[in-house]
């Protein structure tokens, strides 16, 4: 049977400084069918989708809608094409009502709107879809799947022939999420053709007519929903090649308890349950992987750890010692390291230069302070000479490329930024450090050097617990392995132990090993 | 078709930065010479009776130097909270505020007969303490309860000129004065520094407080701190600074510096409170420290531009009649000016057809 094509994109290219996001990606969408594009963070999902969507220009490639050829300027563009794109974080004026919302994205509607009349329409427009509203409800009181259910609305009511939603279950509750696959399917009887990005495994399995699989920027994979399995998608979307062979003399005999973290609980950004019950166990000499697909509370309990974010719940022991009210600078003082995955953000002051860079976590060190006896301690001088010092070490030995000590460093390119922080935090000789993404974005050169002194520092006896989402980065260089997904520890390993696929299933949220085994391998 | 505007950053050096307030001072006054045009005033004549004024001999100098004095200590003090990343649009109520206690300090030390020195170190101390206070409300309302900091200042400004009024008709009255609300007279007056001349010890204070500021902000802890907190909140905030009281702190500086300043003023200048003393010098002085480029350096030479254009325009006024707003519209170009060369010269402007 010859089916319609409604869009397809052809050898699209999209490349951000220093990295090819999409790479040569082909892609078909035929009507009336449920295509979803499955892949990890940063595989390139949003940016493929935000190419169609006219919100990015690509370097390279043709777009074609109903056999046409079109280029999506902007938004604009590919709205008037008959495209519609539901975003994974809300762009609604929470102080307006459902109704108001909805009329803010149609063109057609004047300057004078007839309120009464649009909300009547909508209520019929929703009501023929089994979606009940309220037009004059304010969307702050509205729960988040309400909330996408009026986006999805807003979408919808400019009668669009194709509707990408991104990632759109990543706030909602099961309950929300079974009923947005009941919508789904409602609208792909109606002819509707949808793209449906996600990261889980399941729900691809549950709602997708076909599933494209992308890696780092490549199709891995394009099968009918038949041919899928669990096993097989976990492969093409983790991939198996551990491209750096780093020797790592696992060697681990039972020493001193570093970190112990028994039942942490800690609320995210949006108020959300973001870590569920989370216990953790790191000797000295011992890198902690922490596996999983971001947004699966890896952040928060980087962030809980180095004491940035309050716990609602649990205990956190650092050497036996109760730091769970301690604060951040105290926790530096003990020895806590942390290389936060926003370097920019977080890791530097980009207006300041580098040599002063390189002290902002080492206030409390006196080395770096001239002591006059009679000055309060903040009112002390800086002891410039020193911490130039310090910064022209710190780049011979990390080799970082600057003009000098003394450039700003936004000027420097982000994998110089990196051996900044890292030189940092670990000329710091902690005892503990949180590395969280601490390779992404870098050279092949810059990765690996970090990645050997993750290994150098764990050598010298520190505890490394190393947050990423490249599985083959966690499994070349730790000695134990945690998986992280829906902010829980779904399964804890040595690496070796599990195959490929078993991991891949943990991180998509498709499985996951019981308490008691689980306390068994944190011993 | 869309037509947009992009902007590039360019390299800059030292040149640039210190081309930047001369450029806009002289845009400022070419485009105020079309207002003198407009006002029939030959612009030659005006300019020339405006130099002179400011710079046009001993007098004229050390004047000018007097102007300076609180714009210095106010626009060092804007330019400390700045570099934090707070915005301290009180310095007008502050400076009040300082003026307001400096007088019932040193009016109360006098009623009891004490020694002059220790009256006007007292008062100024109280003056310097009294204008912390009031800033010390807008920081900690900012810190603590994330209350935007310009809007409280910019109350708190008419607070306390209120708060004058009230006291000049009633604790403060003079009640030798019929007409006019005002303070009894200080009979402790602040040291003259030169023959011939009001120029003050104040002024010397001022540039003492600049060099110490600059010290504080760029050779201590705390400065270093201070100046992370401005470029970058989240890194201090990972870094495990104190930023609440970093806030809190910078914005009591700021206050403490233009409550001195409105004590330096009554006891150098007026030496008595009435309430021609609010002239708006505290919003100016954020154009101050604007121009200065939040540098306590930068605010000396900034200063002096401003206490030019202050004296200058009270020469012009009696010589041609322009009063002094003509010298506030002056500084208002000033401050548009500095905005548009500074992004003229930071940043290379282009127009793009897409």
């Amino acid at each position: 049977m010859e089916r319609k094509v409604i869009i397809e994109m052809r050898n699209i290219v999209k490349k951000f400084p220093g990295v090819v996001a999409v790479n040569h990606v082909n892609l078909k969408l035929y009507k009336g069918e449920v295509l979803a594009v499955l892949g990890e963070n940063g595989a390139g999902k949003t940016t493929l989708m935000n190419v169609l969507y006219g919100l990015l220009q690509p370097n390279k490639g043709e777009i074609y809608i109903e056999g046409k050829k079109v280029i999506h300027r902007s938004p604009l563009d590919a709205i008037r094409n008959g495209i519609g794109m539901v975003h994974q974080h809300f762009t609604l004026v929470e102080d307006l009502t459902i109704a108001e919302n909805i009329v803010l994205g149609l063109r057609e509607v004047g300057f004078f709107v007839n309120l009464k009349k649009v909300a009547k329409e909508i209520e019929e427009f929703a009501d023929k879809l089994g979606i009940k509203i309220n037009p004059y409800a304010k969307v702050w009181q509205l729960s988040a799947g309400e909330k996408q259910k009026v986006e999805i609305l807003k979408t919808l009511f400019r009668n669009p022939k194709v509707l990408i939603l991104d990632e759109p279950t990543s706030v909602l509750t099961p309950q929300e999420t079974r009923e947005l696959f009941k919508a789904v399917i409602a609208l792909k009887q109606r002819g509707l053709s949808i793209i449906f990005i996600s990261h889980k495994l399941e729900e691809v399995l549950h709602i997708a007519d076909r599933i494209m699989v992308l890696r780092h920027g490549e199709v891995t994979g394009e099968l009918l929903r038949d041919e899928a399995n669990p096993r097989l998608l976990a492969r093409l979307m983790v991939g198996k090649d551990v491209f750096l062979d780093i020797k790592n003399p696992s060697t681990t005999p039972v020493s001193e308890v570093v970190l112990e973290v028994r039942n942490l609980e800690a609320l995210g950004d949006r108020g959300n349950l973001a870590l569920k019950d989370v216990n953790i166990r790191v000797r000295a000499g011992e890198i902690l992987g922490i596996a999983g697909v971001s947004g699966n509370g890896q952040k928060e309990l980087a962030e809980t750890l180095y004491g940035i974010r309050r716990p609602t719940r649990g205990k956190i022991f650092f050497l036996n010692q109760d730091i769970t009210n301690s604060n951040v600078l105290e926790r530096i003082q003990l020895g806590i390291s942390y290389i936060p995955a926003e370097r920019l953000k977080y890791g530097t002051v980009g207006d300041l230069p580098l040599y002063e860079n390189v002290v902002l976590t080492r206030i409390y060190d006196s080395k770096i302070i001239k002591d006059f006896p009679a000055i309060p301690n903040n009112l002390k001088p800086i002891d410039v000479r020193v911490i130039e010092e310090l910064a022209k070490e710190l780049i011979t030995r990390y080799s970082v490329v600057t003009p000098s000590h003394k450039a700003l460093v936004k000027n420097l390119s982000g994998g110089n930024i990196q051996r900044v922080i890292v030189g940092r935090e670990i000329e710091r000789n902690p005892k503990l450090l949180i590395a969280e993404e601490p390779t992404a974005g870098l050279d092949i050169a810059a990765t690996e050097f970090v990645r050997r002194k993750l290994i150098e520092l764990r050598n010298k006896k520190c505890s490394v617990i190393l947050i990423s989402s490249d599985l083959s980065e966690i499994l070349s260089i730790s000695d134990k392995i945690a998986v992280m997904y829906g902010g829980e520890i779904v399964g804890v390993f040595k690496p070796g132990e599990l195959e490929i696929e078993d991991i891949g299933l943990m991180m998509a949220g498709y499985s996951k090993m019981n308490k008691e085994r689980i306390e068994a391998l944190w011993a | 078709m869309g037509l947009s505007i992009v902007f590039e950053e360019r390299r800059t050096d030292l040149t640039h930065i210190l081309l930047l307030p001369l450029l806009s001072v002289g845009a400022a006054f070419l485009v105020g010479s079309l207002l003198m045009i407009w006002s029939n005033v030959d612009p030659i004549t005006g300019y020339f009776s405006f130099i002179r004024g400011s710079l046009g001999g001993y007098i004229q100098i050390t004047d000018t130097l007097l102007r300076t004095t609180p714009f210095l200590l106010m626009g060092v003090g804007i330019a400390f909270s700045n570099r934090s990343g707070v915005l301290n649009v009180g310095a007008e109520g502050q400076y009040l505020f300082g003026a307001i206690a400096t007088t019932a300090t040193a009016l109360y030390l006098q009623g009891i007969g004490m020694d002059a020195g220790i009256t006007l170190i007292a008062s100024m101390f109280a003056g310097a303490l009294a204008g912390a206070f009031w800033a010390f409300i807008a920081g900690f309302m900012r810190a603590y309860f994330e209350i935007n900091e310009i809007v409280v200042t910019v109350i708190m400004n008419w607070l306390a000129f209120k708060i004058m009024q009230w006291l000049l008709r009633g604790p403060l009255k003079n009640p030798l004065s019929e007409m006019w609300p005002m303070s009894p007279p200080i009979s402790a007056k602040l040291p003259l520094m030169l023959p011939e001349s009001r120029l003050h010890v104040g002024f010397l204070v001022a540039i003492f407080i600049a060099f110490m500021t600059y010290y504080l902000l760029f050779r201590t802890k705390l400065g270093f701190m201070i100046r992370v907190l401005g470029n970058n909140p989240h890194a201090a905030k990972y870094a495990g600074f104190p930023v609440k009281n970093l806030i809190v702190f910078s914005m009591m500086y700021s206050g403490a510096l233009a409550g001195l300043a409105g004590g330096i003023e009554v006891l150098g200048v007026f030496h008595f409170l009435y309430e021609g003393i609010a002239v708006g010098l505290g919003y100016t002085s954020i154009i101050t420290a604007l121009i200065g480029r939040n540098h306590p350096i930068g605010v000396i030479g900034s200063s002096l531009i401003f206490g030019m254009i202050y004296n200058g325009s009270v020469y012009l006024q009696s010589a041609t009649g322009l009063t002094y707003t003509y010298s506030k519209a002056v500084e208002g170009l000033i401050y548009l000016f500095f905005m548009l060369f500074t992004i003229l010269v930071l940043y290379r402007v282009k127009l793009v057809v897409r």
